[in-house]
C-alpha cells in the first residue's frame, strides 16, 4: 500500500529530515555545501522529470526546453530588458508550459508511439540548443552573465549560497511533494494506466489528451522554476550546459537508477549519482577528464541489468520485505 | 558561381549522405531484428574511428588500410555487448533499453576521453587531398571513396539479405520471430549476429568520414542524432528509402547553409525530421 498523501504530509519524520536538512549551511563548508546544492538541483529536477516520464510512462527527452527556458529565457529577460527576475521566472514558467503543452498536443494529436515520442521531443532538445546559441537576445554561444548576487530578495538574489540552498532545499522538497500529490490523487493513477496501456486506459474513460497535458505542464512548470533558480546560482548562464540535450540524458539517467514512477526513488538517484559526479570531477577530473561520466555509466548500466525497477524501489522492497508491486 | 556553388554543396552533401545512409542501414538492421533502438550508435561510430586513429599514430596505417583489423574488433565487441548487456534486459520496457544504450554511450564516449584526451584530433589519409575535376564541380576523393564502398556495401548487404540462408534468417526473424524459431531459425543467434554485423558496417562507415574530419570523443551524439534522422526518415527497416534517407539528410545539411540565414540551415535537417516523423511515420517511400 502506498502512504497516503495527507498522513505522509501529517507524519513527523519528512518535516525532521527536512529541517535537518536545512541547518546544513551552519555543519558544512562551502565545497560541500556546493555539491549538496547541485545535488538538490538534480533532485528537484529528476522529481519534475518524473512526473512525465515516470508516473506517465512518456519518454521526454525535451525536458532541457524547460530548463533552458527557465534560465535563459528569465536571465535574458533580466539582463537585456531590466525585467525583474520573479516576473522573468513567471514569464518563462508560463512560456515552459505553453511548450509542453504543446509536446502533449502533438503526441496526442498525432498518436505517437513511445519510441517516436521520444525521438520527436529529442529532434526539439536538439533544435533548442542550436536556436538558443544562434540567438543573441538570449545570450548565443557565449551565454549571459547576471549581476552580482547582494542578497536583494526582491530582485531574486538570495544572498550567496546558503540562500540558493534553502530555496533549492524547498523547491526540491515541493517536487517530491508533488509527485506524492499526484501518485495518490486520481490524476496519478489515470497516468499510470496510460504508461501501462495507452489504448485500455482510453477505452474505459481515461482522458489522454487532459492527462498527459496536465501531467507535461505541472512537469515543465517545475523544471522551468529549478532553471531559473539554478541560472540564479550559477551567475553565468551557459547554454551549452544548460540548453544542452546531455541534461536532459544526465536527469533521465538519475531517475532511472533512482526508480521510474515512485516519488522517492529519482531523488535517491539523484543523492547517490550527482554527489559522486561531483567529487569525482573535483579530485580527478584534472587528469581524467571523463572520469566521472565514465562511472555514471558503470551506474546505470550495472543497475538496469540488477534491479531493472531501481534503486529505492528494491531497497524499499528488501526492507519491508514484501514482492515489489508491478512498476510502484 | 552560385551554380557552381550549389553543384559543388549538393555533389558533397550526396557523397556525405550515403555515408550517413550506411550508418542508418546497422541502425535498420538491428531495429528489424530486435526492435531495439541503440543510442549508442554514434559513439560505436567515434569509438571506430579512435581505432583507426591509435592504429595510425602506432602503425602510420591509412584508415582505408586499418578497417581490416578495425571491423573484427568492432563485430566481436558489438557480439559481446550484444549478448551480456542487450539481451538480458531485451523485451523490457522500452525506456529499459534506452537507457541501457545511452550508459552504453557514456561508457565508450569517456573511455575515449580518458584514453585520448578531449582534444579534437585528425587521422590523416593518402588519398585526402587527391581531388577530382567533373565538369567544374570540384570532387574530394574521399568523398568519392565514401559514396562507392556505401553504395556497394548497401547492395552487397541486400544482396545478402536476399539470397543467402543466413540473409533468410535475419529476414524470418525480422518478419516474425515466434515463427522464425517454430522453422528451426535460432533467434538469439541472429539477433546477436545482426547487432555485431551492424556495429562492424559502423567500423567500415567510420573509416570513410574519418579523411579530413577533426574528432572528438564527445561527436558520439551528433552522429547517433543524424543516424536517427536518417533512419526516420527511411520508414526505419526499408533499405532503399534508407539510403534515399541519408542523401536528403547530406544534401539538406550541405545546401541548407548557403540558401538559408545560419540558425535555419542548422535547423532544417531536424524540421525535415519532425514533420516526417508526424505526417508520413512510414516514411518516405510507400513500398519496399
Amino acid at each position: 500500500m502506498r502512504p497516503d498523501f495527507w498522513p505522509a504530509l501529517r507524519s513527523p519524520i519528512p518535516w525532521a529530515l527536512l529541517a535537518l536538512a536545512a541547518t546544513m549551511p551552519f555543519l558544512l563548508p562551502n565545497y560541500y555545501l556546493h555539491i549538496l546544492t547541485i545535488t538538490l538541483v538534480y533532485a528537484a529536477l529528476a522529481s519534475a522529470w518524473n512526473i512525465v516520464g515516470g508516473i506517465a510512462g512518456q519518454i521526454s527527452l525535451a525536458h532541457s526546453l524547460f530548463v533552458g527556458a527557465g534560465a535563459m529565457l528569465a536571465s535574458a529577460l533580466l539582463v537585456k530588458l531590466g525585467i525583474n527576475m520573479w516576473l522573468g521566472m513567471i514569464i518563462a514558467a508560463a512560456a515552459s508550459a505553453a511548450m509542453g503543452a504543446a509536446v502533449s498536443f502533438i503526441d496526442y494529436r498525432f498518436r505517437l508511439g513511445h519510441l517516436s515520442f521520444a525521438l520527436i521531443t529529442m529532434a526539439f532538445a536538439e533544435m533548442a540548443e542550436i536556436y538558443v546559441t544562434n540567438t543573441e537576445f538570449l545570450g548565443g554561444a557565449s551565454g549571459l552573465f547576471l549581476p552580482k548576487d547582494k542578497g536583494d530578495l526582491l530582485a531574486f538574489q538570495f544572498g550567496g549560497i546558503n540562500g540558493v540552498y534553502w530555496i533549492m532545499l524547498g523547491m526540491a522538497a515541493a517536487c517530491v511533494a508533488v509527485n506524492f500529490a499526484i501518485l495518490s490523487s486520481p490524476l496519478g493513477y489515470n497516468l499510470r494506466s496510460i504508461r501501462d496501456n495507452e489504448n485500455a486506459a482510453q477505452a474505459i474513460g481515461v482522458g489522454l489528451l487532459r492527462n498527459k497535458t496536465l501531467a507535461m505542464t505541472i512537469s515543465a512548470v517545475l523544471t522551468s522554476i529549478i532553471g531559473t533558480i539554478y541560472a540564479r546560482y550559477l551567475a553565468f548562464v551557459d547554454p551549452y550546459l544548460l540548453v544542452s540535450p546531455v541534461l536532459t540524458i544526465e536527469i533521465v539517467l538519475f531517475a532511472t537508477v533512482g526508480g521510474l514512477g515512485t516519488a522517492l526513488g529519482p531523488a535517491l538517484g539523484a543523492f547517490i549519482l550527482a554527489p559522486l559526479g561531483e567529487i569525482l570531477r573535483g579530485h580527478l577530473g584534472g587528469f581524467l577528464p571523463g572520469l566521472h561520466y565514465f562511472v555514471y555509466g558503470l551506474v546505470v548500466v550495472g543497475v538496469i541489468l540488477l534491479m531493472p525497477a531501481g534503486v529505492w524501489p528494491s531497497l524499499r522492497d528488501r526492507v519491508l520485505r514484501k514482492p515489489a508491486a508491478a512498476g510502484n | 558561381m552560385r551554380w557552381t556553388n550549389f553543384s559543388r554543396r549538393s555533389c558533397r552533401g550526396f557523397f556525405v549522405g550515403s555515408a550517413y545512409g550506411l550508418l542508418a542501414l546497422g541502425m535498420g538492421l538491428v531495429y528489424g531484428v530486435s526492435g531495439i533502438v541503440n543510442f549508442a550508435h554514434g559513439d560505436f561510430v567515434s569509438l571506430g574511428m579512435y581505432l583507426c586513429f591509435a592504429l595510425f599514430t602506432a602503425f602510420a596505417l591509412d584508415p582505408y588500410v586499418s578497417v581490416i583489423f578495425t571491423v573484427p574488433i568492432m563485430i566481436a565487441l558489438g557480439a559481446l555487448v550484444y549478448r551480456f548487456l542487450i539481451k538480458p534486459i531485451a523485451g523490457r520496457q522500452l525506456l529499459m533499453v534506452i537507457q541501457l544504450t545511452l550508459g552504453v554511450a557514456l561508457l565508450i564516449q569517456n573511455g575515449l576521453m580518458m584514453a585520448f584526451g578531449g582534444q579534437p584530433t585528425r587521422a590523416p589519409s593518402m588519398i585526402e587531398s587527391k581531388l577530382f575535376l567533373v565538369g567544374d564541380v570540384v570532387i574530394r576523393g574521399a568523398h568519392l571513396v565514401a559514396c562507392i564502398v556505401s553504395f556497394a556495401l548497401a547492395i552487397l548487404l541486400y544482396v545478402m539479405l536476399q539470397s543467402t540462408d543466413t540473409g533468410r534468417a535475419i529476414r524470418a526473424v525480422q518478419q516474425e520471430p515466434r515463427a522464425a524459431a517454430l522453422m528451426g531459425v535460432d533467434v538469439g543467434r541472429v539477433q546477436v549476429m545482426t547487432f555485431a554485423i551492424g556495429v562492424g558496417l559502423l567500423a567500415i562507415a567510420a573509416a570513410l568520414l574519418l579523411p579530413g574530419l577533426p574528432i572528438q570523443p564527445t561527436q558520439g551524439l551528433r552522429f547517433t542524432v543524424i543516424t536517427l534522422l536518417v533512419f526516420v526518415l527511411g520508414g526505419m527497416t526499408n533499405f532503399v528509402a534508407i539510403m534515399l534517407g541519408g542523401i536528403v539528410i547530406g544534401v539538406a545539411e550541405a545546401i541548407g547553409t548557403i540558401y538559408m540565414t545560419h540558425t535555419l540551415g542548422q535547423l532544417l535537417p531536424y524540421l525535415i525530421f519532425v514533420a516526417i516523423m508526424l505526417f508520413r511515420p512510414q516514411g518516405l517511400v510507400w513500398r519496399s
